[in-house]
């Protein structure tokens, strides 16, 4: 190799790590604007008795997204999971904050299934998802939350996302439309709107994919919903923050040295 | 300043009670009706609660007395700046009114008086009820007091009695033997006689105490004792005279009853009539300064129940009775306020219009009888003619002031007619003044007036003249003579259009509308010609409580209510309008809900089939909002039921406010036909759901993030064409209601209990 050629190689060589460089600084700082979008731990404090996030992004953005935003008297929670993950994924979790801010500062009797049915307007108008042509096929899978701090009742609609409550140990879950936010396959339907009482102490857990779909290292298979769901409900009667940290524990102890897969997020909260 | 908004009239010929009645915001008021229907009875009782005076023959046969009740609205504040010196709770009441109502009740000699009702009497009558039930109060304990001392008088004669049987009973005493004896006894020492027979001198000891008790205590009520005495005194003469009262009553409604079956005019000369009528005001005079003197004294009596000397409580009273007096009462305050009324002007055939002759002493003696009195007076006061003028000596300044009066009249009446009616006419009014020759028996030599209207050379009496001219010229007349009178004006108009043809009606409809900002007009009509299609809120129907009996009483309609009114009522509306619309469109069988447009209608049309309410509403498509107006008056035409459905757009929302102000009056129900959607619906497709909308109606997939409303509008999509299709697919079964979702089903029956609310 020539001492010119060998001199190009090492110029280009510079020139790509410190590419590589800014794009990793973008990054960041867009993944610290994306964290500035989720509610952090003081203002989850005011709205709940108690509560924890385990959110652990696979790259520096993230494609699942949580949401909370007290409106009168309702409190929205939401756990969200863009498809993809990474900036596409980053990109549409923004947009669907966006559009629940939106859509919950607008409507004045807040009702969960409605607030998707309205969301998922916005998503095909936005990603311009008619049907009618090869178009962009994201879409949010999300569970949804408004709890009316009066009546003490709480709503829950879901796109691919469940709901899982714990009361006096017992675990219900409470299954989700199978559909997402964004165009369906065939055609759209509305969602479902389920309605609970509530009782002092219930504890609710929203979730992404990202934990049970994990493949674990000694293994080799995925944890499972299932098994998500009993870890949960063994640490149901603790506090909140420390069932966060049994289930991060939990998590790496699980993936040991496999990559993960996808972004990972545990909202838990008590009303 | 003051405006007349409503009446009531009860009892009054075939008016048992039309309930307050609401006149048109602009001032012009139709009756419509059939023959006997009562219509011309209302102008009356409104004339007669302006004049006051009425006759027999406007009696119902129970006999009970009329009443008439006109609202008026007035500026705020106005009642208090007429008011000298109210009380501050009075003063408060007043100051906020902006309304006042006047009621004129009759008695039985058919005299009146205007009190003040509504707020303001109710206030002035709670001041009144605590005057009587403190004079109640002070009746009681009086006859009490008065029942003590016949008690204790009784008592007192009782022990006199035993007295003196006590003392038959004692050894006889000797006076001159002993002299003194009580001097010489010593204490403890008892008389002989005592000595001999203790219980009897102990027993006539107790009642000499118990005498001198009672003695005191009726010398105590001394007073109260003369005091009651008087009152019973009082209290006989003013029963006397009520007797006398009721005797007389049943008198005049024996009169009343044979005039009013009779359909017997009054007779001015029947003598006894007079002396029974004179008795009754002398008697009403008199009995009512004894109840003033009754009520007087049973004040002062209070006084000296509570101890008070007689001149104390004189003094009291006085005060007491002059703080009342200085006090208004409805009455009043009736008198006052009324002397602000609008003038009432009757204007009638008889007598308003132009007569061929008329006596000069029948119109300075005010002689109403006499035909075309009125207009003939009208046409003095314009003139500016009174009684002297016809006594001037010089028949050449006669003449030439009757000429030059002539030809102003003449220009002033082309100018009226050009500009209230917007056309030319060359007529002439003339009027002379003349004897009557020889030939006259008792009124010859004796002076009259006469009339011509000459056109075009010819020169002819007015009753020679069309009807038409007639009737335009002497409503100038009455016009032309009220501008005169520096007061607001109420003019009744009975069948201004009778045998006008159709174009002189609707120039009669024009000088209303001409005249209608500084005169109110209240008007009877049969004809079409003199009905505004666009106008049905000036509408009042009048009709018989039953249709067949002319015994029953005279029920008012407002234009709400026409869907009671029977179809010889609504004759008139259904002349210009047509008859209702069968089976399709309108109803009569059916709840009809006027929507904005076609789109609306097909929506609406949908969902009433969808949710199964579609049998008992007809759904009626307006042109666009601003026709609503227009549909709702031809509904009320027809004696239609209706709703109208609004959504919340800019157009809408000035129809919810223009409604009650064009169509209904105000006081009406009319907001009650109105449905107004909450605030999210801007129009009928905001009732799905955006899903639903997409699924059914537009059929795609595209995301809307705006009310489905502004999409299509933002579009300009063809609302008739793509709801009209909905609907098919709905007749067909294709589109059934379990295909909607929860926020769409929620929206249905949010819509279909408004309209369950309102039927």
């Amino acid at each position: 190799m020539s001492s010119e050629t060998q001199l190009t190689n090492e110029i280009i060589s510079l020139m790509y790590n410190q590419s590589i460089d800014e794009h990793l600084a973008s990054l960041r700082y867009a993944g610290i604007i994306q964290q500035a979008l989720m509610p952090d731990s003081e203002h989850l404090d005011a709205l709940f008795r108690d509560h924890f996030v385990f959110f652990l992004p696979r790259d520096i953005v993230s494609g699942d997204f949580y949401y909370a935003l007290r409106y009168r008297h309702y409190i929205c929670v939401a756990a969200g999971d863009c498809t993809g993950h990474g900036v596409p994924g980053a990109l549409l979790s923004i947009m669907g904050i966006s559009f629940l801010n939106e859509i919950m500062q607008a409507r004045c009797e807040p009702r969960a299934n409605r607030v998707l049915n309205f969301m998922r307007e916005k998503v095909m108008k936005a990603l311009h998802q008619t049907g009618e042509k090869s178009e962009a096929k994201d879409s949010i899978d999300i569970g949804l939350c408004v709890f009316d701090t009066e009546s003490r009742k709480l709503q829950y609609s879901g796109a691919n996302r469940p709901l899982l409550r714990i009361r006096n140990g017992e675990v219900s879950e409470f299954k989700p439309d199978k559909m997402s936010i964004g165009l369906a396959p065939v055609h759209e339907h509305p969602f479902t709107n389920v309605i609970m009482d509530t009782r002092a102490g219930d504890s609710f857990y929203l979730y992404t994919d990202g934990f049970s779909d994990q493949f674990g290292e000694l293994t080799d298979k995925k944890f499972k919903h299932n098994q998500l769901k009993k870890v949960i409900a063994s640490v149901s009667d603790l506090p909140m923050s420390r069932q966060g940290e049994i289930l991060e524990d939990t998590f790496y102890d699980w993936k040991g040295n496999t990559a993960q897969i996808d972004d990972v997020l545990v909202l838990g909260f008590r009303i | 300043m003051m405006r007349l908004t409503a009446f009531r009239i009860r009892n009054f010929r075939s008016i048992t009670d039309t309930g307050w009645q609401s006149l048109s915001p602009d001032n012009i008021t139709c009756l419509i009706g059939q023959n006997e229907s009562g219509k011309t009875s209302i102008l009356e009782a409104l004339k007669v609660f302006y004049t006051g005076v009425i006759s027999e023959d406007v009696l119902r046969s129970d006999l009970s007395l009329p009443e008439v009740s006109c609202r008026f609205s007035i500026p705020e504040g106005w009642l208090l700046s007429i008011t000298d010196n109210p009380r501050p709770e009075l003063r408060e009441l007043l100051a906020g009114l902006d309304s006042l109502e006047l009621t004129r009740a009759w008695i039985a000699d058919l005299s009146s008086v205007v009190k003040v009702s509504g707020a303001v009497s109710q206030y002035l009558d709670s001041l009144e009820d605590a005057w009587k039930i403190y004079l109640g109060d002070v009746t009681l304990r009086l006859e009490e007091e008065m029942d003590n001392i016949d008690v204790l008088e009784a008592s007192l004669e009782n022990i006199s009695r035993q007295e003196s049987l006590l003392g038959s009973q004692l050894p006889s005493r000797d006076p001159a033997k002993k002299p003194f004896a009580f001097l010489s006894r010593k204490n403890g020492e008892e008389t002989a006689d005592a000595v001999v027979n203790p219980e009897l001198y102990s027993e006539l000891d107790d009642l000499r105490d118990k005498k001198d008790r009672i003695t005191n205590e009726l010398e105590n009520k001394k007073l109260v004792k003369k005091a009651g005495e008087k009152w019973k005194e009082i209290l006989d003469r003013y029963s006397m005279y009520e007797k006398h009262m009721s005797d007389l009553f049943l008198k005049l409604e024996e009169r009343h009853q044979k005039l009013t079956l009779l359909m017997k005019p009054f007779d001015d000369e029947d003598v006894a009539w007079k002396s029974v009528l004179h008795d009754y005001r002398k008697t009403r005079e008199d009995r009512d300064m004894i109840k003033s003197e009754l009520d007087r004294h049973i004040a002062f009596s209070g006084y000296l129940l509570n101890g008070f000397s007689e001149a104390e409580s004189e003094e009291k009273v006085s005060e007491i009775i002059q703080s009342y007096k200085s006090q208004y009462n409805s009455e009043m305050l009736g008198r006052k306020y009324f002397a602000h009324c609008p003038i009432f002007e009757f204007f009638e055939d008889f007598s308003s219009l132009l007569p061929n002759r008329i006596d000069l002493h029948d119109i300075i003696s005010g002689n109403e009888q006499v035909e075309g009195y009125k207009a003939a007076r009208n046409f003095l006061t314009i003139a500016r003619l009174d009684y002297s003028f016809f006594q001037q000596r010089s028949s050449r300044i006669f003449k030439q002031k009757i000429e030059n009066i002539n030809q102003t009249l003449t220009t002033d009446f082309q100018d009226f007619w050009q500009q209230s009616i917007g056309r030319n006419n060359k007529i002439h009014i003339q009027f002379e003044l003349d004897h009557y020759d020889a030939s006259a028996g008792r009124k010859s030599g004796k002076p009259y007036l006469e009339f011509w209207i000459k056109d075009e050379g010819e020169r002819l009496y007015p009753k020679q003249r069309s009807r038409g001219v007639r009737w335009f010229l002497s409503f100038y007349l009455e016009l032309k003579a009220s501008a005169n009178i520096n007061r607001e004006m109420v003019l009744l108009v009975d069948e201004p259009g009778v045998s006008l043809h159709a174009r002189a009606q609707e120039d009669v409809l024009k000088v209303f509308e001409d005249i209608r900002e500084r005169i109110q007009v209240v008007y009877t009509t049969h004809s079409p010609h003199l009905v505004e299609i666009n106008k049905l809120h000036r509408v009042l129907a009048i009709q018989r409580d039953d249709i067949d009996s002319m015994r029953s009483s005279t029920k008012v309609l407002d234009p709400l209510q026409l869907s009671s009114a029977t179809p010889d009522t609504l004759s008139p509306l259904q002349s210009i309008l047509g008859n209702p619309l069968p089976v399709e469109g309108a109803s009569p069988g059916k709840f009809n809900l006027i929507v904005n447009d076609n789109g609306t209608f097909y929506l609406i049309s949908a969902i009433l089939h969808l949710t199964g309410s579609g049998n008992s509403i007809s759904v009626i498509p307006s042109t666009g909002v601003s026709s609503i107006p227009l549909l709702c008056n031809i509904l009320m035409g027809w004696g239609l039921d209706f709703l109208v459905l609004l959504f919340r757009n800019d157009m809408e929302e000035d129809i919810v406010e223009l409604l009650p102000e064009t169509v209904y009056k105000p006081g009406s129900n009319g907001k009650e036909s109105i449905i107004v959607m909450p605030e999210n619906f801007h129009n009928s497709e905001d009732l799905l759901s955006t899903l639903d909308f997409k699924n059914h109606i537009l059929k795609t997939r595209e995301g809307i993030t705006v009310a489905n409303s502004d999409y299509v509008r933002e579009k300009e999509m063809p609302r008739n064409f793509i709801f009209s299709r909905f609907l098919s697919e709905v007749m067909d079964g294709d589109i059934r209601l379990s295909d909607f979702d929860e926020e769409t089903n929620e929206n249905f029956r949010l819509f279909i209990g408004k309209l369950n609310g309102h039927k």
